[in-house]
């Protein structure tokens, strides 16, 4: 992120189109919360999201905060900024930044996923103060956690109560702090290292499967790309810079047009028979399938929410929250997807 | 950190859950709410909702904490600061003439990760090293009094966490006897706990002691899901739009709890009403005497919510549900003395339709049945959802009550015969011996109950702290608070503020949430339906489940027949979903034991991968006779015995061989040679049981 040469293009991803889809959909929309990504090894998880440095939209943050506070989280700026030892700049002063894409290790120490005291301050000047942690740095941005199915236990329930409740907040260590926290969890696993908590799995938004392509086309053209970028990353970069900077302008576009698309009543209950029909625990997958839906229309330039997107939207929210036996692998979800939407189509009608 | 609150008056659905919240409300000596359910089922947004609907209290600020004021604005309890005991302040002197602020019911939210000294309260690290006094700081007990202490997946929380809070929601005050200090003050507050039972289960001891526990489940209703999300769509839009349209609602509800709570004290409750509440936890098997009261109180919480002056039986039967569902004990144990009778009257039974479960494999001294198999199916076996994709391709037939399952032990004949895949009961279950990995220097210590251990690396969860003994991981808190008294007195070095001496250090102790990984690879292949052997197996699974389930452990299960092994639960902390599928096995086919232990071990290398330090234990049921190899034109059971040779290189993980095989004239005895490949413990199904093994557990070296 920090040496913008050093990123693969967004658009010269080959294939994957749902991977993309479904990232794409989360930057308009950071209320999707998040995707996972499973796949198999080489299949292009990690590229496409450190790639989405190229794409990511502008916000405005409060400068010198270590949350990226947005304007309207100004009141609670000061009260953060004392608690951190931080100086206050009064009024804040306001820039604008790109989304942040902040990467979580497998290896991470839970002190520095949450926070912790910071133990300079306490022995220089007795005073105590936080020293905040990754989850700080992802607020309003992208938290993406590689191989998040290798996650230590304790570091999961952290991030759930964090995904769950928008806040991070501290209790330890003598330490009572609690600061905004929401972020976009992007994962990415390999299915064949285990799976992941249901609690945590019911966290993601959307999920995509991505498998290595079938087209050899595809595939030599997976290789001469990755060979140009190894060998003159600029030049990759200024070649799809054009089509990076059409998907960033219709992301933004999106965003400004999420607001107005609407939705009609029987669309509703389709969503609603969709989750019945497979048996989806919780509520959780309604409302996801609605947002999604809505992310699509605008992405799509629409103000209408359309079946098509309906389907599309289910078949990204649904594989992971079918209620499953531990057999069945979440790909073979989507077959059942399909037809829970041929169904709810039938019976609509 | 404030967030607009999602309206308690606009949950659609889920009245039990509403109505058990507000009846802690109304009284929090209830002891709390336990909602158990499915992911996404408004389970923190009603009990964020009910915190709105609470009377205003005393801000808990720092200073009114100090300063004695402890106590309810509202007129659940008046607390005047003359009911502290304030030793535990330096500077306790109540202006009980200032008037008092008040502020919004508390709503706090316990992280999974909190240490003690945040929930219990502990020395107040700023003042001591500022002024060098010791005084204590309010922990998230305190400052939840007259509000709600939320607790997310209450069952993942440390155990020691649990117990504290659990103590401070059921008596209505904390103790605090920390660093010298000793304080007990009030904490009266509605404790809601979460939790999602594919997690694992909490344990019976802490469940007994939430007063009300509530199951629950999205709607099924198509017109309440679409109302929902159209509110919840309404609600991200516009909030404060959202939450205006809800206000004279909430409002409602509010004044309607305030009065509920006037009403209850003067409530009258008849002496029939004791009688039916007692009588109501004698009819449900409850133990003890817990459930009579809290459903006493619920009742008087209702009536007094309703708006009447007597508690009535309609109250009492409603609530009853409420308190009794997470208490009642399940079915009893079965009578070894029982077992003659027993199979004296399966038969009865079996005309009778009665599925028991505590029936004896042993008690096999009846016909063959195994050709009229009942073809009505166990109701807990009938849900499709657990039919694996390979089975759906097969008929399948279902032996269904144990009786049957015992009786085919008396057709050996034919019980090779078994052409079509079965699936027999589990047999009894009992306690097992005991398991663990072998003790070793290594300091890991896991939040389980199986293998003590320590984690003495600068990871897992800060826990609590000790005297420094040299591991390096310094708890900053703890060694500061250890000096900061001192601090007047001692000579500071430059630019430092603290002085800090080497018997102020204080060691961090870290647990690991971890337990021991158990991978129990069970034999489904015909050879093990021969005989009620299956039955049998099962119950030896299920009892080393319910062993794993009370241990803390986590569980993967690993069948193989027909051509290969299969991961029938990847390691998972759901025994009761490894129980089900235990249930629903089927049986039939040939051996496929090298496939078996290769799954195994692949398994058990990625557990590794992800937790080092854990000592895993495999537990591989089968009588040994494996006859499917993973190459051609290899002896299969020669191929198992490299395989398990090969195995055994992996130091960290014990093999334990259950061998299934039935005594008799002829024993091949290949499970036995198995377990010594494995270097691993070799047990008989029935030396499983924990009497007849007493002894040889107490010997340390047993399973090193």
């Amino acid at each position: 992120m920090k040496n913008k040469t050093a990123v693969y293009p967004f658009a010269a991803i080959v294939g994957q189109d749902k991977l993309k889809l479904a990232l794409i959909l989360n930057i308009i929309n950071p209320t999707l919360s998040g995707v996972l990504i499973r796949g198999e090894k080489g299949t292009a998880k990690s590229t496409a999201v450190r790639a989405l440095a190229d794409i990511l939209p502008e916000i405005e943050v409060i400068r010198g905060d270590p949350f990226g506070l947005s304007p309207d989280e100004a009141e609670i700026y000061e009260d953060l900024s004392i608690a951190l030892g931080r100086p206050v700049t009064s009024p804040p002063v306001f820039e604008r930044r790109k989304v942040r894409v902040v990467e979580l290790p497998v290896g991470a120490t839970e002190d520095r996923v949450v926070g912790s005291m910071d133990l300079e301050r306490a022995l220089k000047t007795g005073e105590k103060r936080v020293e905040p942690g990754l989850l700080a740095q992802a607020h309003r941005g992208i938290l993406y956690v590689d191989e998040v199915n290798l996650l230590d236990d304790h570091v999961v329930d952290v991030l759930l109560d964090s995904a769950a409740m928008g806040v991070n907040t501290l209790e330890r260590e003598g330490v009572s702090f609690s600061h905004p926290a929401s972020f976009t969890l992007v994962g990415t696993m390999n299915p064949e290292e285990g799976e992941l908590r249901p609690q945590l799995l019911d966290r993601f938004g959307l999920c995509v499967n991505v498998g290595g392509l079938t087209d050899l086309d595809s595939r030599v053209e997976v290789l001469e790309r990755r060979a140009r970028f190894d060998s003159d990353p600029e030049g990759l970069a200024l070649e799809f810079a054009g089509r990076s900077q059409q998907i960033a302008d219709s992301i933004q576009r999106a965003r400004q047009l999420i607001g107005q698309v609407e939705i009609d009543r029987d669309s509703l209950y389709k969503i609603a028979r969709f989750s019945l029909e497979l048996g989806v625990d919780g509520h959780r997958g309604d409302i996801i399938i609605l947002k999604a839906a809505k992310t699509l229309a605008a992405y799509r330039n629409r103000t209408k929410v359309e079946a098509s997107d309906i389907q599309e939207a289910a078949e990204l929210a649904l594989p992971h929250r079918v209620r499953r036996q531990p057999l069945m692998e979440i790909s073979d979800n989507l077959q059942s997807v399909r037809r829970a939407g041929a169904r709810a189509e039938g019976t609509g009608a | 950190m404030t967030r607009p609150l999602y309206p308690l008056a606009a949950v659609v659905g889920q009245k039990e859950l509403v109505k058990a919240l507000i009846l802690c409300a109304i009284n929090p000596s209830i002891g709390g709410v336990l909602i158990r359910g499915e992911k996404g089922t408004a389970k923190s947004t009603a009990a964020r909702g009910l915190s709105e609907i609470l009377p205003p209290v005393y801000p808990l600020a720092d200073r009114a904490f100090k300063a004695g004021y402890f106590g309810s604005a509202g007129p659940f309890e008046r607390l005047g600061p003359e009911a502290l005991n304030p030793t535990g302040f330096t500077d306790a002197r109540p202006e009980s003439n200032r008037p008092l602020e008040t502020a919004p019911a508390p709503f706090l939210t316990l992280p999974l990760n909190a240490t003690e000294d945040r929930v219990a309260g502990g020395l107040d690290l700023g003042e001591a090293l500022a002024t060098g006094c010791r005084r204590l700081a309010p922990g998230l007990l305190a400052q939840a009094h007259q509000g709600i202490l939320y607790v997310d997946e209450v069952n993942l929380l440390d155990d020691h966490l649990v117990d504290l809070i659990l103590d401070a929601a059921s008596s209505g005050v904390n103790r605090l006897e920390r660093e010298g200090l000793s304080l007990s003050h009030p904490a009266r507050f509605v404790l809601v706990g979460t939790m999602n039972p594919e997690e694992g289960e909490l344990r019976p001891q802490f469940l007994d002691r939430f007063g009300l526990s509530v199951k629950v489940e999205s709607e099924s209703d198509l017109d309440l899901r679409v109302e929902l999300m159209l509110r919840r769509e309404a609600f991200d839009a516009s909030p404060v739009a959202f939450r205006n349209i809800y206000q004279a609602q909430t409002q409602k509800l509010r004044q309607k709890l305030l009065a509920a709570a006037e009403r209850l004290p003067h409530l009258m409750i008849p002496i029939s009403i004791r009688k039916l509440a007692s009588h109501l936890a004698k009819e449900h098997n409850v133990a003890g005497h817990r459930a009579d009261l809290i459903i006493e109180r619920a009742a008087a919480a209702l009536a007094a919510w309703n708006g009447m002056e007597q508690v009535t039986e309609i109250e009492v039967i409603e609530v009853a549900p409420l308190v009794l569902a997470h208490r009642q004990r399940e079915a009893v144990p079965p009578k070894p003395q029982e077992q003659p009778d027993r199979s004296k009257s399966s038969e009865q039974q079996q005309q009778d339709d009665q599925p028991e479960p505590s029936q004896s494999p042993d008690s096999s001294d009846q016909q063959d049945r195994q050709n009229q198999p009942d073809t009505k199916e166990q109701p807990e076996s009938s849900q499709p959802e657990n039919t694996d994709s390979s089975q759906d391709s097969q008929p399948q037939s279902k032996v269904n009550a144990p009786a049957d399952s015992a009786e085919t032990s008396q057709a050996p004949a034919q019980a090779t015969e078994i052409a079509a895949e079965t699936v027999f009961e589990v047999g009894p279950t009992f306690g097992v011996v005991p398991i663990r990995s072998p003790f070793d220097r290594i300091r890991r210590k896991g939040s389980g109950r199986r293998s003590r251990s320590r984690i003495i690396q600068k990871q897992g969860r800060y826990v609590k702290s000790g005297p420094d003994r040299g591991s390096g991981d310094i708890a900053i808190d703890a060694t500061i608070r250890a000096a900061a008294p001192y601090q007047l007195n001692r000579e500071k070095r430059p630019g430092l503020t603290v002085a800090i001496e080497p018997p102020d250090f204080r060691e961090a102790i870290r647990e690991k949430k971890m337990g021991n990984y158990l991978f129990f690879t069970v034999d489904a292949s015909g050879s093990m339906g021969a005989r009620g052997r299956m039955a049998a197996s099962k119950g030896a699974v299920m009892s080393l489940l319910l062993d794993a389930y009370q241990k803390r452990d986590q569980v993967a299960l690993i069948t193989f027949r027909r051509d290969q092994a299969q991961v029938n639960l990847p390691l998972t902390s759901s025994i009761d979903l490894a129980g089900k599928l235990l249930a629903e096995m089927p049986v039939g086919g040939r051996t496929p034991l090298s496939s078996a232990l290769t799954v195994t071990s692949r398994e058990v290398r990625n557990a590794l991968s992800k937790n080092p330090l854990a000592r895993p234990i495999v537990i591989i049921i089968t009588d040994g006779r494996g006859n499917v190899s993973l190459e051609e034109n290899v002896n299969p059971v020669k191929e198992a015995l490299r395989l398990a040779e090969v195995m055994t290189r992996e130091k960290r993980v014990k093999y334990i061989v259950v061998d299934t095989e039935e005594p008799g004239a002829v024993t091949f005895g290949l499970a036995q040679k198995l377990a010594d490949k494995l270097l691993a413990v070799y047990l008989k199904t029935e030396n499983l049981k924990s009497k007849t093994l007493v002894d040889l557990v107490k010997n340390d070296s047993f399973f090193s």
